[in-house]
Order: structure tokens, then C-alpha cells, then sequence
């Protein structure tokens, strides 16, 4: 690929000017930070994306793709960090969409048992093990990637691209997908290995790309290249890997929770959970996602009824309070910013005063909303939390992400409440912004705030927690100290092995 | 060549609001433009009668301000709701349940006329909220989509009360199946050559326009209406405020209708009352595209719309309903106009900073 | 006993209009496009049935202009809906309006009539009489004679659910309602298939239109589809657009149409047998909304 240029609308740059080569029978790895271009750059080559300059060879013959299925023809197949799968299909239904063809009568209809029976062959014939009747909303997410690399075999793609493929799966399930990855090589297939994660990286490819800002940085061969080169190709500078922090000075109890049990259709998904979260602490939730995380925020923000237990901030009893009475006690960051944390559409001063609206301080005759110190308000925070805009009367998705999570982070830090909620308060952001963030967060703990951590980042829970959770189908399994313990220990606990169930 | 395209999709997507209302309807009168002179008629003269009878003396602007007192208030009705992600379709229904209750009490309201008047118009708010509360409970309690349910609510409404002034309140010397006329006492007249009612809807307008823009609950309802996780995850009463956005919503309608009643010529309720009034004002919000102050404006140029086509039909022959079809083109191309403009517009601008970028 | 046949004859022509409009609607279920404008096709594709039928003599024509006029109508809709991606409710009631309020002026442009067209020039859709259901008793009377779109209409239901689950384009199309993104990623567009699909609505509705004005009757009136788009609409959504759920519940609100203009003979006033089919929906929509909710998963707390 050479002089590869992508620009989105409005005026996003993804990609500037970027020379790559992929030789055959490797397994090459892309890797760079959120944002760096790596999934944009692998979408041109499998035909989903088109470039806005730049031109592409594969096997020496110039290629230039509209959709995808003209780079599956040429041998080029993607599967996606977002699995694209229809939820209510079969597995073989997944497979054969949009090549037919083969078990397709002449009027258009379709032989399934044929269809079935040829799914079956390739899955055997490449060593994977898959019900080919089952329906793929059913299967589990490791499966569900399975039929995604199925689906390229079915159509016979020599080059295999994976776009951050272990996201989703636990270490025992990574290493299948590795030893899958290795046979699929032995056979002749080369692989594009899109990732973040430098450890997985060293540990399967023979060469790697690093991009940053959507501009290549360099490729090397993995013969001893170091994390924490890459680590620098990657973002530029020295990485500092933590963040420091003052000693732990907990006050008084703010958050408690007793016994908390949460049910969904008849069975229950979360408790009898107990604990507490003081002043000036950050307690921190380790966990692999699905075990109940999930049941514990909702039921503290109140958006799912608490069946048994209580919840306690500051002495009061929340356990059933509406969502808006609970925030006047609570601050809470959301895990998804589009759908939860903002309104896109609309302006950042609208999404800045969220919560606060409530507050008698933006009143103004009682009902009626004072604009003027909306607005003021909005301003100082931008200023203060470095958002990178144009005004505050701009619409919120002009922001890139990490100015999206930027204004959630200033919202919810600023409302004047005794206890915050953050869950994965970085996720897919760049390391600038997760630096910031966490500084933000560790001003707040001492300033006597008391911080609930939930976190898919070993490594930011390591950094900011005074005490980590760790849970797993539902209840806390254990409780840690970081500087008394290791990241394999915690793993161990969210695993349930080896002497730690 | 690339030059003033560019030019013109920056301004426009500056100008939004104003540009695509105005392409609009631009648009539309072309479009009528055509059919006219498809039908055999001359559009310039259809257009000059138009104008006449809209604008052009004081009298026509009485007729003019008299079709957009409904009008605004059909129009906030449904913008208000939608705004809100409230989705009422019931301005038709909710227009004649507040009819009905102003002929009603009209005729028996033993007070004099300084009382009942604000009695009625009340009476026929709460009418409307009624009629729109209805679906917004069921809703609430039972999980009924009250896209559905005020759809048919429209056509239960519709039965009623013809049901209602063909047989209990029928005026037994009427032609038409209609209740006898309000007490003279409670009509409303003119006030300096403009008719009572429309100030009544200006003055709601003004207020429905503070409290949407100004008010905790408007921002709470626009919240709602652009993702209703976030509302209620920050905090918004989301149950409440939907009720409320539903209530107020229907009064709209309502007061609507009692102001045909005490206000425009006929003074009773008879069967068809109304006309188009209630899909009106849904065709409004769409052009507005839920702005309060933008849908009253366009309230006023559907009601000039709707006087001239009176006197079109008069002078050039083209029946009034041609109205209904320009009315319904200008909404299609304002719709459209605003896709275009947001479809095109990014990839101009994303088209140009690719070049600006290679260049680099 | 000749009341009951009635009945059940009126409710068999009631349900047809509904049954089209919603086996075309299916489609455009399954394609994930929200498809409001089935009254305004309806509604047109009952006028131009009317004209094509009255100025050529031939109710050929007049089904050939119905399906036609309400094909264009869908194109429109699809043009701003799907390709512009505008908003695909505030495009329908667009179109609805534009259907009503042009139907209603071109009747009046045209025939110089308010209200109602009727002329013994307007051919209707011939029947279908059996011969052989002449001798069966009760079945041949509730069976036989209707206009033959009757019969194509139940036809339709089978071939539309064998088309949707079993063959390469329901296949597609499903994908493409379901998820756009994985669908495009396989090489289908998936703004093609929802063009079809809002396409083939539009031929559905055409023939729900011209059986509606060429059908048992044959006049045109104004807003002649008097909501039957909307309440196709309600039963798409109540059965999840399953063609066999579709049939049934066509056939109950015909038979509540049936019942509410069988019932203008008796005492009660006509406006609450008119209304019956209305408040028959209402209720159809209690009794989804009560089984949703059982299955539903997050609730509020403590709502104030």
C-alpha cells in the first residue's frame, strides 16, 4: 500500500501518507493506540473503506477496491473487532450470506441441507470444532469469532486479517485463537494481526508496524525488540507507565453496600455483595466483563430494581430512590459515552450542565434555567479540563473522543457530591487523555472524594486503586491490596483458578 | 468551479434553520408552479390571487390570522411532543375534543360572558389533555406506543362527537348535523381589526416558547427527546416529564379547537369542524422541525396559504384543496432539503480537507 | 344462518386491503425500514385504480394504474428515506399527506365531485365463482365469489413467507434489517435490499388500493384507506411480521369491520360501529404490550 490518505467527514484525518507491505506466509502485526488508524488502514485493504488518495498492489497487479467482496475475490479477508454476524441466524446462515451461490436453485431459493454439509466440510477441514446448527446469538463470543475466521476460509482468502481479535476473549481462549492463528500459517495463509496489546504482539508476530496519528512510524522484526520500544514508537515519547500517587488517607464511610442482590429472569445475577467505599479512597473492580459489573452500576445509579440489600451514602438510604434524588449524592461515568454519558446532537454547554440543571445554583425564578451562569460554568470547565473546541455552543460529536469523555469527566467531577461512579472511564482513549484523566482522578481522591473503579485496565487499577475488588459471577471473590499483589494473582481471581476460587 | 459550491454548502449548513425552511418552500411553490400550469391555469395569476387574499388588505389579514390561530397551536402540539420524543399524532382528535367541550358549555354556561369565556378556553386546554393524557397513561401503565394509540384515539374522537351533534345536541333546525350556536355573549370579536384568538395563541406561543427554551423542564424534555438513556441517567424525571410534554401537548390541540369555536364565523360545533387543522399542525412541526419559534412562523405562512386558497378557488377556479397539496410538496421538499443538505454537506466538507491535506 | 355468511363474507373483503397492505409492509419489517406511508400508497393506488378502470373501461388498467401510481410513491419515499437518509417517519406522514391531500384535489380537478366518485363506468375486479362450491352448503357460500384478488391475496401470504425464510433474497434481506453493517461487510448493500423492500411494499398497497375502490365496491371517496394503512401497520408490529400471525389478524379486523357496518342495521348509532375496528386495535395493542412487558428487563426504580 503507498501514499495511503483517509479523511472522514467533517474534517478528521485518519491516515496520512502511509507505506506498507505485507509479505507472504508472515504473520505481521499492526499496532498503535486508540485512534492511531491501524482498523482504518486494514479496511482499505479488505475493500470496506475507500481511500481518499493513494493506491494498493497485491501480488505486484495495482487493486482498488469498492466493496468488500472484491478483496475477498483478490484473497483478502477481515474479521472484525465488531462481529459481523446476524444474532438470529445459524451459524451456517451467517457463513453462506452473501455467497450463496453455491446452494442456491435456479428460481433463488435455498438448499440448507446442502448448505449445512458444505459449512461443515471447510470447518473440519481447517480443525475447528462448530455446530453449524446452532444459533449464533447462543454461542459464546469465542465461537462467535470462530464463524467470523470461518466465514474467510469459506471463501477462500489466502491473507487473514484480525483486527484486535483477543479484546473479547479470556487468556485460556486467546491461546486457542493463537494456536488456531499458528495451523491456519502452517497452511500457507498469511495473517494481519491488528492489536494494542504489545504483549500479545511479541508473543505471535514475525514482523510488526507501529502507526501513530495515522502516519507510519516504522516496521520491525521481532527479534528482540522490547515493550517498551514499541511502547515509544507508539506514542512518541517516554511512556510513563504510572501514574504517581499519594498515600492513602481514607475518611469516614460513604458508600455502603450491604448485601445488594440483584435478579434478572429469575436468576441472580449479582450479590449478596457487601462493601464500603470511604473518603479519599478509590476502591477498584476487577473483572472479566459479564459477571455482574454490569447489574452492580445500573442498580447503583437505579436504571434495575435491587431485590434484596441496601445501599447507603452518607448514612442515607438510596436503595430505592429515584435516580434523580440518588444524584444528588453521586457522580457517575458511564462505560459508553455515545449512548449514556452525552447527547451527540447537542451542545456541549446542554451536555455540561446535565445533573446540574437541578441544582438550585442554575435556577432562576424557580423554574426556569439561568443560562447566563450556564454558560459561564461550561467555559470555565473547558478551560480547566483542556477540551479542545471551538466554542461551547459547538455539537458534542464535532469532539474526538477523548474531548467527548473530556466533558463527561468535567460534568460529573464538578457536581457537588460526596461519591463518584466511574466505569471504564478510559476506555479507547489515547494516552494523553487517559494521563489527564487519571491525574483528574487522583485530585479528586484527595480531595476527600470517595471514587468507585470499574476497570477492564489491569494496569489503571494497579495504578489508582487504595484497595481492589475483585469479582466474579456476581460476588467479590477477593479483596487486594496493589502494592501487596500481582497482576497474575488478580487474573488468577477473575479466572477462578489455581487456588483461588 | 469548486470554489463557490463550497462557498454555498459552508453558509448553508451556517444558516440551517432559516435556508432549509426557505429552499423549502421555495421548492414547493415551483413544484405548484408546475402543476398549475399543468392543470391549464396561470400560475401568476394564481399566485397574485393568492397574495391578495392572504395579505394584500386588512380584511384578507383577518381571514389570514384567523386559519393561524388553530394553526400555531396544532403546530406547538406536535413540536413540543416530538421535540420531547413524545410521538402525539393525535392533533386532530385532541382539536375536536376541546371543540366540543367550548360548543358544549358555550350553549349552557350560566355565567356572563367575562368569566366563561377563560372558563371555556380552559375547559377545552383540559379537553385536549384529556383526550391526550388518555394514550400517555396508557402508555405509562400498560407500555402502549402512543404513536398507535393517539392515531386511533383520532378516529375515536371523530365518531364521538359527531355521534354527539348528530343525535343528543343536535340543533333540529341546522342542515347540516351541528349543535346550536354558543351564547352571543361568549363569542370573541376583534380587538384593533385582529381577531381576539389570535392574541390568545400568540401569547401561549410566547409562552410555550420560554418554557421550552428557558425552562428546567424544557431542557429536561429536549434532553429526553435527543437520548433518553442520558436523561434519565442524569437525573431527568423522564416518567413526569413525558406526561407532562403529553398534557400540555393535547391542551394545545385542545384550546385549539375551543378558540374555533368562541372565535372564526360559525360559532357551533358541526360535523367536519376543523378541516385539516390537527394534520396541519403536524406538517408544521415537521417544517420547523420542532422549533417553537420556527413552526409559529410557519404557522402564519399556512394560514396565508389557506385564506388565498379560498379566494383562488373563487377567482381562477382551482379548487381549495390544491392548498393541501402544495402544503404537503413544501413539507416533502423541506424534509428533503434538510437530508440533502446534511447528507452532501459533510462529504463536501471531508472532500475538501482530503485536498487540503494531500497537498501537504 | 344467512346472517352469519354475511358476516363472514363482509369480514373476508375488510381483511383483504388490510392483508395486502400488511404482507407488502412485511418486507419492509424485515428490511428495518419504518414504513408509515402504507396509507397514503393505499389511498393513491385506490384513486388511480378508479381512473384507470373509469377512462379505459378495464379494470386491468385500472389495477395496472393503482400499482403504478403507488409504486411512485413508494420510489419517493424511498428517494428521501433510504437514499437521503432522512428521517423515515417524518418522510411518511409526508407522503401521506401528499397522498391525501393530492387525492382529495385531483378528485375534485377531475371529476368535479366533493366526497364520493361513483359511475357505473368504473369496471370492477371480476369474481371467481367455483362451480363445484355451488353444491357444498354452508363453505360454498363463505367460500365462493369474491373478487378474485381475494384469492391472490391468500395466495400471497404463503409465497411471502416462503420467499422471506427460505429463499437467497429473505435471506438477505433479513441480514440487511437486522444488521446493515454486517450485511454490507459481505458484499450486499444493504440500501439496495431496503429500496426493494419499500418497493415491493409500494406493489402490495397498490393492489390493497385497488381492491379497495375496483374490489366489492366501486367508487373512489375521500381518505377512502381511512386508517387500514395504520392499522396494517399495528398488526406488522404485533406479530412481528410473521405472514401466517398477519393472515389471522387481518381476518379478526375484518371481521370487526364487518361487524361495525353489519351492526349500522340495528339501534346503535352508526358512529360506534364505525369506531369498533379502531377500538379493536387499542385493544390489540393491550394485549401485545402486556406480553412484552413480561419479558422486559430493566425497569425503573423508584420513579418519583
Amino acid at each position: 500500500m503507498r501514499g495511503i490518505y483517509k479523511v472522514y467527514p467533517p474534517e478528521v484525518v485518519a491516515l496520512e501518507d502511509v507505506i506498507w507491505e505485507l509479505r507472504k506466509g508472515e504473520i505481521h502485526s499492526i499496532v498503535g493506540e486508540n485512534g492511531a488508524g491501524k482498523s482504518t488502514l486494514m479496511k482499505i485493504l479488505a475493500g470496506l473503506i475507500k481511500p481518499s488518495a493513494g493506491s494498493m498492489y497485491v501480488k505486484g497487479e495495482e487493486v482498488s477496491f469498492s466493496a468488500p467482496h472484491q478483496a475477498i475475490r483478490k484473497g483478502i479477508g477481515m474479521v472484525h473487532q465488531e462481529f459481523m454476524l446476524i444474532p438470529s441466524f445459524r451459524i451456517y446462515e451467517n457463513v453462506i450470506l452473501g455467497s450463496e451461490k453455491a446452494v442456491t436453485n435456479n428460481v433463488g431459493f435455498i438448499n440448507s441441507v446442502k448448505a449445512r454439509n458444505m459449512v461443515k466440510e471447510v470447518a473440519e477441514r481447517y480443525g475447528f470444532q462448530i455446530d453449524v446448527d446452532a444459533v449464533t446469538s447462543e454461542v459464546s463470543v469465542a465461537m462467535q469469532q470462530k464463524v467470523e475466521i470461518l466465514k474467510q476460509l469459506y471463501r477462500d482468502v489466502d491473507i487473514l486479517i484480525m483486527d484486535e481479535p483477543t479484546a473479547v476473549l479470556t487468556p485460556q481462549e486467546t491461546e486457542e485463537l493463537f494456536e488456531r492463528l499458528r495451523e491456519l500459517n502452517r497452511r500457507g495463509k498469511t495473517i494481519v494481526f491488528i492489536s494494542h496489546k504489545l504483549d500479545e504482539v511479541l508473543q505471535i508476530s514475525d514482523r510488526i508496524t507501529v502507526l501513530r496519528k495515522g502516519r507510519k512510524i516504522g516496521t520491525v522484526d521481532n527479534d528482540g525488540i522490547t515493550k517498551r520500544e514499541l511502547a515509544n514508537m507508539m506514542v512518541g515519547r517516554d511512556v510513563v507507565f504510572t501514574v504517581s500517587k499519594s498515600s492513602s488517607s481514607a475518611g469516614k464511610r460513604v458508600l455502603s453496600v450491604r448485601e445488594l442482590t440483584v435478579r434478572r429472569d429469575n436468576s441472580i445475577e449479582l450479590g449478596p455483595l457487601s462493601f464500603d467505599v470511604r473518603e479519599g479512597e478509590v476502591v477498584g473492580v476487577a473483572g472479566i466483563e459479564g459477571n455482574g459489573q454490569f447489574e452492580l452500576v445500573e442498580a447503583l445509579i437505579g436504571t434495575l430494581p435491587v431485590c434484596g440489600g441496601k445501599i447507603y451514602i452518607d448514612e442515607v438510604e438510596i436503595t430505592h430512590m429515584s435516580t434523580r434524588q440518588r444524584r444528588r449524592y453521586m457522580g457517575f461515568v458511564s462505560q459508553d459515552r455515545k449512548y449514556t454519558g452525552l447527547a451527540l446532537q447537542s451542545t456541549i454547554m446542554k451536555n455540561m450542565i446535565m445533573t446540574h440543571h437541578i441544582s438550585r445554583a442554575f435556577a432562576k425564578m424557580g423554574f426556569a434555567i439561568n443560562w447566563g451562569k450556564v454558560g459561564e460554568f461550561s467555559r470555565t470547565l473547558i478551560n480547566s479540563y483542556a477540551v479542545i473546541c471551538r466554542g461551547t455552543n459547538e455539537p458534542v460529536s464535532t469532539l474526538s473522543g477523548g474531548n467527548q469523555q473530556k466533558v463527561v469527566v468535567a460534568r460529573e467531577f464538578s457536581l457537588d457530591v460526596p461519591f463518584l461512579l466511574l466505569d471504564q472511564p478510559t476506555r479507547g482513549l489515547d494516552v494523553g487523555t487517559i494521563e489527564f484523566i487519571h491525574r483528574k482522578i487522583l485530585q479528586m481522591r484527595a480531595n476527600g472524594m470517595a471514587i468507585l473503579l470499574i476497570s477492564a485496565e489491569l494496569d489503571e487499577l494497579f495504578t489508582l486503586s487504595d484497595r481492589l475488588l475483585v469479582m466474579r459471577s456476581g460476588k467479590i471473590v477477593a479483596e487486594l491490596l496493589p502494592n501487596l499483589t500481582t497482576k497474575e494473582d488478580v487474573g488468577a481471581y477473575m479466572l477462578g483458578v489455581g487456588g483461588h476460587e | 468551479m469548486l470554489g463557490p459550491i463550497c462557498w454555498v454548502s459552508v453558509v448553508m449548513s451556517r444558516f440551517n434553520k432559516f435556508f432549509v425552511g426557505g429552499i423549502g418552500i421555495a421548492v414547493g411553490l415551483l413544484v405548484s408552479v408546475f402543476v398549475i400550469k399543468i392543470q391549464g391555469n396561470s400560475p401568476a395569476e394564481v399566485y397574485r390571487v393568492l397574495f391578495d387574499y392572504s395579505i394584500a388588505s386588512s380584511f384578507s389579514w383577518i381571514s389570514t390570522l384567523d386559519n393561524t390561530t388553530p394553526l400555531i397551536l396544532t403546530g406547538l402540539s406536535a413540536a413540543i411532543a416530538w421535540r420531547a420524543g413524545a410521538i402525539n399524532l393525535g392533533q386532530p382528535g385532541q382539536f375536536l375534543m376541546g371543540a366540543i367541550v367550548a360548543a358544549l358549555l358555550g350553549i349552557y354556561l350560566p355565567f356572563p360572558g367575562w368569566i366563561s369565556i377563560p372558563v371555556i378556553l380552559t375547559a377545552s386546554a383540559l379537553g385536549g389533555a384529556l383526550w391526550s393524557g388518555f394514550a400517555a397513561l396508557m402508555r405509562q401503565r400498560y407500555g402502549m406506543d402512543e404513536f398507535v394509540s393517539t392515531l386511533m384515539l383520532n378516529f375515536i374522537a371523530e365518531y364521538s362527537t359527531t355521534y354527539l351533534v348528530t343525535y343528543p345536541f343536535l340543533d333540529p333546525k341546522a342542515y347540516v348535523a351541528s349543535t346550536v350556536a354558543i351564547k352571543k355573549a361568549f363569542t370573541l370579536s376583534t380587538v384593533n381589526q385582529f381577531n381576539e384568538g389570535f392574541y390568545v395563541a400568540v401569547a401561549v406561543a410566547v409562552v410555550s416558547w420560554w418554557v421550552v427554551e428557558k425552562w428546567r423542564i424544557g431542557y429536561e424534555w429536549e434532553m429526553m427527546g435527543l437520548n433518553l438513556r442520558f436523561a434519565r441517567v442524569g437525573g431527568c424525571k423522564v416518567s413526569d416529564n413525558y406526561m407532562w410534554v403529553m398534557l400540555y401537548s393535547g391542551a394545545l390541540s385542545g384550546l385549539a379547537g375551543g378558540l374555533l369555536i368562541l372565535g372564526g364565523t360559525q360559532h357551533r360545533f358541526m360535523k367536519g369542524i376543523g378541516g385539516n387543522f390537527g394534520w396541519d399542525g403536524v406538517m408544521l412541526a415537521m417544517i420547523g422541525n420542532n422549533d417553537v419559534s420556527m413552526t409559529a412562523l410557519f404557522a402564519l405562512f399556512f394560514g396565508a396559504l389557506k385564506s388565498g386558497g379560498i379566494g383562488m378557488e373563487f377567482e381562477t377556479g382551482v379548487p381549495s384543496e390544491f392548498i393541501m397539496v402544495m402544503e404537503a410538496v413544501i413539507v416533502v421538499s423541506v424534509v428533503a432539503t434538510r437530508s440533502v443538505i446534511e447528507f452532501y454537506g459533510g462529504r463536501v466538507k471531508a472532500f475538501l480537507k482530503a485536498r487540503k491535506v494531500v497537498k501537504r | 344462518m344467512d346472517f352469519v355468511v354475511a358476516l363472514l363474507r363482509a369480514s373476508i373483503n375488510s381483511a383483504t386491503p388490510i392483508l395486502l397492505a400488511a404482507l407488502g409492509g412485511a418486507f419492509t419489517y424485515y428490511a428495518n425500514v419504518f414504513n408509515i406511508a402504507m396509507e397514503g400508497m393505499m389511498l393513491t393506488g385506490a384513486y388511480f385504480g378508479v381512473i384507470g378502470s373509469y377512462f379505459f373501461g378495464s379494470w386491468e388498467v385500472g389495477i395496472l394504474f393503482a400499482l403504478v401510481s403507488s409504486l411512485l410513491l413508494s420510489l419517493l419515499f424511498s428517494l428521501f428515506a433510504i437514499y437521503l437518509r432522512s428521517d423515515e417517519f417524518v418522510t411518511g406522514i409526508a407522503i401521506n399527506m401528499l397522498a391525501l391531500g393530492g387525492t382529495t384535489y385531483l378528485l375534485r380537478s377531475t371529476f368535479h365531485v366533493k366526497g364520493a366518485f361513483i359511475s357505473p363506468k368504473i369496471i370492477g375486479i371480476p369474481s371467481w365463482n367455483f362451480g363445484f362450491l355451488h353444491d357444498v352448503p354452508i363453505l360454498g357460500s363463505i367460500l365462493g365469489g369474491y373478487p378474485f384478488l381475494v384469492y391472490v391475496s391468500f395466495l400471497l401470504a404463503v409465497v411471502v413467507d416462503i420467499v422471506v425464510f427460505r429463499s437467497r433474497f429473505g435471506l438477505r434481506l433479513r441480514a440487511a434489517g437486522e444488521e446493515p453493517t454486517a450485511t454490507r461487510s459481505l458484499g450486499i448493500n444493504p440500501t439496495t435490499v431496503r429500496l426493494v423492500s419499500a418497493l415491493l411494499s409500494g406493489v402490495f398497497c397498490g393492489l390493497a388500493g385497488a381492491f379497495l375502490s375496483l374490489g366489492y365496491v366501486n367508487l373512489f371517496s375521500e381518505n377512502m384507506s381511512n386508517g387500514r394503512g395504520w392499522i396494517a401497520l399495528a398488526i406488522i408490529i404485533l406479530v412481528r411480521a410473521r405472514p401466517l400471525g398477519i393472515l389471522i389478524l387481518s381476518l379478526l379486523f375484518g371481521f370487526f369491520e364487518a361487524l361495525g357496518i353489519v351492526l349500522q342495521n340495528s339501534p346503535i348509532p352508526p358512529q360506534f360501529t364505525s369506531m369498533v375496528p379502531y377500538v379493536a386495535t387499542l385493544f390489540a395493542l393491550y394485549v401485545y404490550a402486556r406480553r412484552k412487558r413480561k419479558v422486559s428487563i430493566t425497569a425503573e426504580v423508584g420513579d418519583d
